[in-house]
């Protein structure tokens, strides 16, 4: 390198660097003002932010007051960031029954954006959750984020580039997430650990893998159940995962619609599921993980599935190589997507015949790839024949 | 040299000037009225203020294994009602009376090898009980430390000393809000002291009239109506001294009060699955081969909370080594590294000789 390139190249990076210190003062004044009145709050009082941009370095908290309102000027009117936060993981913290979050933005946070846990009563509605820089290992886990709950409504929300989930709900009961829009999240739309959640009119676009229902061991609430997936657009979510290492949603790979995982009693019917590269929907127990759990009540199955009238189009393209998971499918079916992958993966104490895990796929048209693919046995016995599988009325 | 002389002499007029003998009435906490706007007007502490000397019914406690906050050093004092006493539960806690006040001032000598000498006072909480529950308030200091104020929304105050190698070090210590207080004094949802337990107040302090274990003392004070005695009881270890346990029993020790509160079956972390308390015998609630739920990149990419013999393998160490607010533990309450709880937490994993699948 010529000599004087150097001096231009120093100048360069520092110039660099300097565009990196945000262009947004810290808002420390409204900071102190809404922090005040969360903590001062009566039950039932809404708790107003203005229309503008303000960044805070330290998360905003409500703990405690029943019924509690946090209300913007409007999903974009309102944005709260939390660039370079200096103290606490979160944006919003919430532990506190009867809440309601709205019209707002969080975006740019050191953790997740938004968190509640152990509340009775959350609505989030009209919320946005954002990392700015895009799809980053670095981004928070997760965007909108309620555990241990009872009762959760989340609507017209928004949720893109969470590096785990950009709606992820776990340990929870009684969920409803609906006419939301998750892209370019890990995963889109998570529900994990839950009993009776519905998920609804939502679209989840080019995630890595649209909308994931699981139930992991080890939890305080585990052998979660009950779930139903409708009318949702779950469309080219081919996206890299870029989860750190370590994390259960490591495992999915690009080109994922949906999958279920040691789910029990779950529903999905009249979705698009439209343009994955390696499956539309996969079906699978804990065991596929190859990770150990202790807890001796856990079940690891996957059992009492439904799957009806959703319309499946593959995308033309490789199915991924990047995950065990989709080595799998190229592995058995040499660069072919499936629309329906299930690892066959069943407990032996069911009873049941050729389909002791209750697994019911009804879907019209002959074009459907579905296989079940013996995972347990080296896909020993691949099936591509739906026969088993065909709903019988109870 | 006539100048210095009147610059002394002045200095010592100043000197006489500000000398206050300070307050000199008895304690006055209501709980009805909590909380006050300054520390002062509590009366927990006679004379200056800032020389932190107890009032009467005012009784300094330490803890055998305290919690690790940013090297800061903490004075504790209990105060309780006239004729009110403590009772023990169960599980070895001290459960406070009504209007019972904890008192913790959080201070940083400005030369860590000379404790003693000047200091710098940051914050001093209160805990007080009313009307059954605990509500937790902060008071921060001014900058002359002649009192200090009632702060809700926290804070962040710029603290410099020189540490034991003699280092000068500088951080902007972060003063908690009220809810963040709740975040780690939490117990089924329910503010809740952290450290007073029989087995971590189980050992001799040096109070104003001699030397005397904790337990015996507040028994005779009429502080503690408990039905066991110190020296029958267990005490946890300290984690600093090889002496007062194994490296397992110190490990624990040291895990349970600074991560236990939060990581425990009804603490707020308890949808992790992972328990930190002193007594916790099963190894995947310890982390050992446990895989993490929500860590996000907390995980640092590593597979297990812990991997028996490979600290450099273990997500625990990872999120103690880190500041990052996004990926450390505990999640509040230190801004930079407890480089001697650390080597503690490795030794100890480094010890283990079991393997993961």
């Amino acid at each position: 390198m010529p000599r004087f390139l150097l001096p231009i190249l120093v100048a360069f990076l520092i110039t660099g660097c300097a565009q990196n210190v945000p262009d947004i003062p810290l808002a420390e004044e409204l900071y102190t003002k809404i922090q005040e009145q969360l903590i001062m709050a009566q039950p039932g009082d809404i708790i107003t932010l203005p229309a503008g941009e303000y960044r805070f370095d330290r998360p905003l908290s409500l703990d405690g007051i029943v019924g509690v309102t946090i209300r913007g000027a409007g999903m974009n009117e309102t944005v709260l960031s939390f660039k370079d936060q200096k103290v606490g993981a979160e944006g919003l913290k919430i532990t506190a029954d009867s809440v309601t979050i709205e019209n707002l933005t969080i975006q740019d946070t050191n953790g997740d954006c938004i968190k509640l846990q152990d509340c009775t009563g959350v609505t989030l509605r009209n919320v946005k959750t954002t990392w700015s820089g895009g799809a980053k290992e670095a981004n928070g886990g997760y965007g909108l984020y309620p555990v241990a709950c009872t009762g959760v409504l989340i609507e017209n929300c928004e949720a893109s580039y969470a590096s785990d989930a950009g709606i992820y709900v776990g340990q929870s009961r009684g969920v409803v997430v609906r006419n939301c829009y998750a892209h370019h999240n890990v995963a889109g739309i998570e529900i994990e650990n839950c009993i009776n959640s519905e998920v609804y009119n939502n679209r989840a676009e080019e995630n890595t893998g649209g909308i994931l229902v699981f139930d992991l061991p080890d939890l305080p609430v585990v052998n979660g159940h009950s779930t139903k997936v409708y009318n949702n657009t779950i469309l080219s979510n081919n996206h890299r995962n870029f989860a750190p290492a370590g994390n259960i949603v490591g495992i999915v790979p690009p080109g994922t619609g949906i999958i279920l995982l040691a789910a029990k009693n779950v529903e999905i019917y009249n979705n698009d599921i439209l343009d994955h590269k390696t499956f539309g929907t996969a079906i699978a127990s804990y065991h596929i993980t190859e990770k150990p759990w202790e807890n001796q009540d856990y079940d690891p199955y996957t059992y009492d599935i439904t799957i009806r009238n959703n319309t499946y189009e593959r995308k033309k393209a490789l199915p991924d190589l990047s995950k065990d998971f989709g080595k799998m499918v190229n592995l058995v079916f040499k660069g072919r997507p499936q629309d329906i992958l299930y690892d066959g993966i069943h407990d032996d104490g069911r009873e049941g015949g050729t389909n002791p895990m209750n697994i019911c796929i009804e879907q019209a048209g002959d074009d459907l790839r579905f296989a079940m693919i013996d995972a347990a046995n080296d896909f020993d016995n691949v099936q591509t024949n739906l026969t088993p599988y065909q709903c019988v009325d109870q | 040299m006539r100048y210095t002389f009147v610059f002394i002499l002045l200095l010592i007029l100043i000197g006489c000037q500000t000398a206050d003998p300070g307050y000199q009435g008895p304690v006055n906490a209501r709980g009805s009225e909590f909380p006050y706007p300054q520390l002062s007007d509590y009366g927990f502490f006679v004379g200056a203020l800032q020389e932190q000397q107890p009032n009467e019914g005012v009784l300094p406690y330490e803890l055998i294994t305290p919690l690790f906050t940013d090297y800061a050093h903490k004075a504790r004092f209990v105060w309780m009602p006239t004729g009110k006493k403590a009772t023990v539960n169960a599980e070895g806690t001290v459960q406070f009376p009504d209007e019972a006040v904890l008192i913790k001032t959080f201070y940083y000598p400005a030369n860590f090898r000379r404790p003693e000498a000047k200091h710098d006072l940051v914050e001093t909480r209160l805990l007080m009980k009313v009307d059954g529950s605990w509500q937790a308030y902060t008071y921060v200091w001014n900058d002359d430390h002649t009192d200090a104020k009632l702060n809700i929304v926290g804070d962040y105050q710029d603290v410099t000393w020189i540490d034991l190698d003699g280092q000068k070090q500088r951080i902007q210590y972060v003063v908690p809000n009220k809810n963040q207080c709740k975040s780690c004094h939490n117990r089924k949802q329910e503010l809740q002291p952290i450290g007073p337990k029989v087995r971590n107040l189980n050992q001799t302090i040096t109070y104003a009239d001699g030397p005397a274990n904790q337990l015996d003392k507040w028994q005779a004070l009429g502080y503690l109506e408990w039905e066991g005695q110190a020296q029958n009881a267990m005490a946890v270890a300290d984690w600093d001294a090889p002496t007062s346990g194994t490296l397992h029993e110190r490990a624990l020790a040291y895990l349970d009060i600074n991560c236990g509160h939060c990581h425990h079956p009804e603490g707020p972390a308890h949808t992790t699955g992972l328990y930190l308390q002193a007594d916790q015998s099963n190894g995947t609630k310890l982390g050992l081969c446990k895989t993490p739920v929500a860590a996000g990149k907390g995980s640092g990419g590593r597979t297990y909370s812990i991997v028996p013999g490979e600290p450099d393998s273990s997500i625990l160490v990872y999120r103690m080594e880190d500041t990052d607010p996004g990926i450390m533990m505990p999640e509040l309450g230190r801004v930079v590294r407890h480089e001697e709880g650390i080597a503690l937490i490795r030794e100890w994993i480094a010890a283990m000789d079991e393997a993961c699948e």
